[in-house]
C-alpha cells in the first residue's frame, strides 16, 4: 500500500479572536485555530505567510504580522486590495476563515543575531517586518540597536500606531514621515529615504529590511547603497500572485526562482541576480 | 547503449498476441490506450470495449496523459458557509489502477518531468493519488511525425529508461525491454504471451532505432537555445517580437504534456457552499501575475512570453539537467501565432549558428 499523502491543500478552519483596526484601509486580524490542540502546537517563523480562504474567494497569501514568540495566535494586518481582503474586512469577532500555512523562507533570525537592524516600511508593508520587530523585542539581548522608519499617505493612515507606541517604550527608535501633511501633524513630510538622512548607522553591524510599495523600496535601495550598506546587508519580502504556496502552481515566478518557496524573503544580493520588475523597473 | 539494455531485459511479443495481453490486462486495470475515434482523430482514451477500439501506435496522439494526472479541471474539496462556521469536506475519490498503454517517449518522459513537479517541494496528493498504481507502457517511435525533435531535447525517439515496460514495433512483432518492477510482474504474471528474444531479434531492435534516429525532419537546435538563455544573449527583438504575434489562446500551455501551472478558484453552488477547483492555467495569459489591486509584477507580454520560454529551457536545466520541452511539437501544431517553441529557438539562434 503506498503511504498516505498529507492533504496540502486542505485549510483549517480559524476563529476571529480581535479586529484591530489599524487605519481605514488595514486591519489586524487575531486568530486562532479552531482544533485548540493544533492551535497550540503551531509553529512559524517571521516573514512566512498563510494562505487566507474566504467563502466564494479562492485563497490569497497573506504574511505572518505576529511573533511566534507569543504563542496562542496568528495576526494577519490585511490592506483591501481584492475581492477576498474586502471579503476580510467584513469578518467580525467569532466569525471564521480557513487557513493554511505557514509558508515560506523567513527572516534568517539567526545571522540577524547582534547586529543593528534598520526596518524601513511604507503603508502596508510594516506588517511582515512588525512580526521581526516583535521577535526581537521578545529577545531584546540577543539584537542590537531597533530603528524603525515608516512612510504613510497622511497622517490619519498611519497603521499601527499602538505598536509604534509600545516599540517606542521599550527603546526602538522609530520615525515616521507622511507625503502629505495634514492639521496637526508637526512631523516629517516626504518620502521615507529623507529619515535615512538624519541616521549614523554602523555599517559593519547593520542589516536593512525592507518592505514597501516598488517606487518606495527603489528609492530606498539607492539611498542605502549611497549610505554604503552592501547587497547582502539588505532583505527585502516580496509580494506576488500566489495559488499553491508550495512551489507547484507557478504563479509567483521571478526569473526561475519562486516567492513561496525561495522567498518571501530575499536578501538584495540574491535579487541582483534575477531579472524582476521591482529592480529594472 | 540501447542495444546492451535491450540484450539484458527482452522478450517478444507477437502482433498476434496484443489483443490478448491487453484483454487480460483490462480485467484488472482500467486500460488508456492512443484510440482513433469514428472522426480519425487520435487520442489518449479510455477503452471500455477493446474490440471495437482502433489502437494506434505509429501517429502521435492529440492529447498527452496529463490530462489524466492533472485533470483539466479537478474538484479539490467542497466547502460549506453556514451558522457553525466555514469549513472544507475532502473529496473521495477512487482511482482506479491504470495501464497507460502504447505511449510515445516524449509523453513519458513528461510524466517522469510532472512526477518530478509533483514531488520536489511538496508532494502533491491530487497528482499523486492518479500517479500511484499506475502502469506505463511505452512504445519507441520508428517514424517521428513532421514536427517532432525529441531528438534535439533528449527525449526520443527511443526511451532507455522510465517505463514499466516498453515496446518497438519490429514489423508482425514486438521487442518488449522491462523498465521497472511493475513491468516485470507483468510480463512474470502472463508469460503466455511472451517469449524469449534472439539475437536478431536485438540486432533489428538496434537497426529500428538507428533508422528512426534518421528520420526527422526537424532540426531544432534546442541546446543552442539553451546557452543562449543561459547567456542571456537572447536578442530583446526576439521577445518583443514574440510577445506581439502571441494572441494569449493558451493552446501550447494546454496541450503541452509538461506545462502544469494551474491555479485554484472557488465556485458557489448555493448559499451554504460551494466548491474548490483545480484548473489548468499558461503562464502566457495576462492576469497569471496580475495581483489584487491590479499591479502585475511581470511585464504582461514580453516578460510572459519570456517566462515561458526560459522556464522550459533555462530553469528546468538548472534544476534537472534537461528541459521540460519534450518535443512533442504539438505546440508547433496548434500555435497561429508563429510563437512556438520551434520558432523561438530557430529566432534565437538566427545569427549565432
Amino acid at each position: 500500500m503506498p503511504q498516505p499523502i498529507a492533504d496540502i491543500y486542505l485549510p483549517r478552519q480559524a476563529r476571529v479572536e480581535q479586529i484591530v483596526a489599524e487605519n481605514s484601509q488595514i486591519a489586524t486580524f487575531v486568530l486562532a485555530f479552531c482544533d485548540r490542540s493544533y492551535n497550540d502546537g503551531f509553529r512559524y517563523q517571521p516573514g512566512q505567510f498563510m494562505l487566507v480562504s474566504m467563502p466564494h474567494c479562492g485563497e490569497a497569501p497573506i504574511s505572518i504580522s505576529s511573533t511566534a514568540t507569543r504563542p496562542g495566535n496568528i495576526h494577519l494586518s490585511v490592506r483591501r486590495a481584492g475581492k477576498l481582503t474586502h471579503a476580510m474586512h467584513g469578518l467580525r469577532v467569532s466569525d471564521t476563515l480557513g487557513l493554511r500555512g505557514p509558508y515560506g523562507r523567513p527572516f534568517p533570525m539567526e545571522q540577524l543575531a547582534g547586529r543593528d537592524l534598520l526596518f524601513v516600511a511604507g503603508g502596508i508593508g510594516l506588517a511582515p517586518l512588525r512580526a521581526v520587530v516583535d521577535t526581537c523585542l521578545d529577545q531584546r539581548d540577543r539584537f542590537g540597536a531597533l530603528t524603525v522608519l515608516y512612510g504613510s499617505r497622511t497622517p490619519s493612515d498611519i497603521a499601527f500606531q499602538g505598536d509604534l507606541e509600545l516599540w517606542r517604550k521599550q527603546g526602538v527608535d522609530c520615525r515616521l514621515t507622511v507625503d502629505a501633511a495634514e492639521p496637526g501633524w508637526d512631523g516629517p513630510v516626504g518620502l521615507v529615504t529623507a529619515l535615512l538622512d538624519d541616521l549614523a548607522p554602523e555599517l559593519d553591524k547593520s542589516t536593512a529590511l525592507i518592505c514597501g510599495p516598488p517606487l518606495m523600496f527603489r528609492a530606498v535601495l539607492g539611498k542605502l547603497a549611497a549610505m554604503g550598506f552592501g547587497d547582502h546587508q539588505v532583505l527585502t519580502t516580496m509580494e506576488r500572485h500566489m495559488k499553491c504556496g508550495v512551489g507547484i502552481c507557478r504563479h509567483c515566478h521571478m526569473d526561475g526562482k519562486l516567492a513561496c518557496v525561495d522567498g518571501p524573503v530575499f536578501s538584495l544580493a540574491e535579487l541582483r541576480k534575477l531579472k524582476i520588475l521591482e529592480l529594472d523597473g | 547503449m540501447v542495444h546492451a539494455a535491450a540484450a539484458t531485459h527482452s522478450h517478444l511479443l507477437k502482433k498476434d498476441h496484443l489483443k490478448g495481453f491487453l484483454r487480460k490486462l483490462a480485467k484488472e486495470y482500467r486500460l488508456v490506450a492512443p484510440v482513433r475515434n469514428r472522426h480519425s482523430d487520435v487520442l489518449f482514451t479510455v477503452i471500455d470495449d477493446l474490440d471495437a477500439a482502433e489502437i494506434e501506435l505509429t501517429e502521435p496522439p492529440q492529447n498527452s496523459l496529463k490530462q489524466f494526472f492533472l485533470p483539466q479541471q479537478e474538484r479539490l474539496y467542497t466547502y460549506t458557509t453556514t451558522a457553525e462556521g466555514y469549513d472544507f469536506q475532502p473529496v473521495q475519490a477512487t482511482i482506479p489502477p491504470t495501464v497507460y498503454f502504447g505511449v510515445h517517449p516524449c509523453d513519458l518522459s513528461a510524466v517522469l518531468y510532472m512526477d518530478v513537479v509533483f514531488s520536489r517541494h511538496q508532494r502533491d496528493p491530487f497528482y499523486l493519488r492518479r500517479r500511484q498504481g499506475s502502469v506505463l507502457i511505452g512504445v519507441n517511435c520508428n517514424s517521428p511525425a513532421p514536427n517532432c525533435f525529441c531528438n534535439a531535447t533528449g527525449s526520443g525517439p527511443f526511451l532507455e529508461m522510465g517505463s514499466d515496460l516498453q515496446l518497438t514495433d519490429l514489423g508482425d512483432r514486438f521487442l518488449v525491454e522491462i523498465g521497472r518492477a511493475p513491468g516485470q510482474a507483468l510480463i512474470e504474471r502472463w508469460q503466455v504471451f511472451f517469449s524469449p528474444s534472439a539475437d536478431k531479434d536485438r540486432a533489428a531492435h538496434y537497426q529500428t532505432f538507428l533508422e528512426a534516429r534518421g528520420r526527422f525532419s526537424r532540426q531544432v537546435h534546442v541546446e543552442q537555445a539553451i546557452r543562449q538563455l543561459e547567456a542571456d544573449t537572447v536578442p530583446e527583438q526576439v521577445w518583443t517580437e514574440l510577445s506581439l504575434r502571441c494572441q494569449d489562446c493558451g493552446g501550447c500551455a494546454y496541450l503541452c504534456p509538461t506545462c502544469t501551472c494551474f491555479t485554484i478558484s472557488d465556485q458557489q453552488l448555493d448559499d451554504a457552499g460551494g466548491q474548490r477547483l483545480r484548473s489548468w492555467d499558461a503562464c502566457t495569459f495576462a492576469g497569471f501575475t496580475a495581483m489584487a489591486g491590479g499591479h502585475n509584477p511581470v511585464q504582461a507580454k514580453t516578460g510572459a512570453i519570456r517566462q515561458r520560454f526560459t522556464h522550459k529551457l533555462r530553469d528546468d536545466v538548472r534544476q534537472n539537467g534537461r528541459p521540460s520541452c519534450v518535443g512533442c511539437g504539438r505546440c508547433v501544431g496548434i500555435c497561429f501565432g508563429g510563437t512556438d517553441i520551434v520558432r523561438f529557438v530557430e529566432r534565437a539562434c538566427q545569427g549565432s549558428l
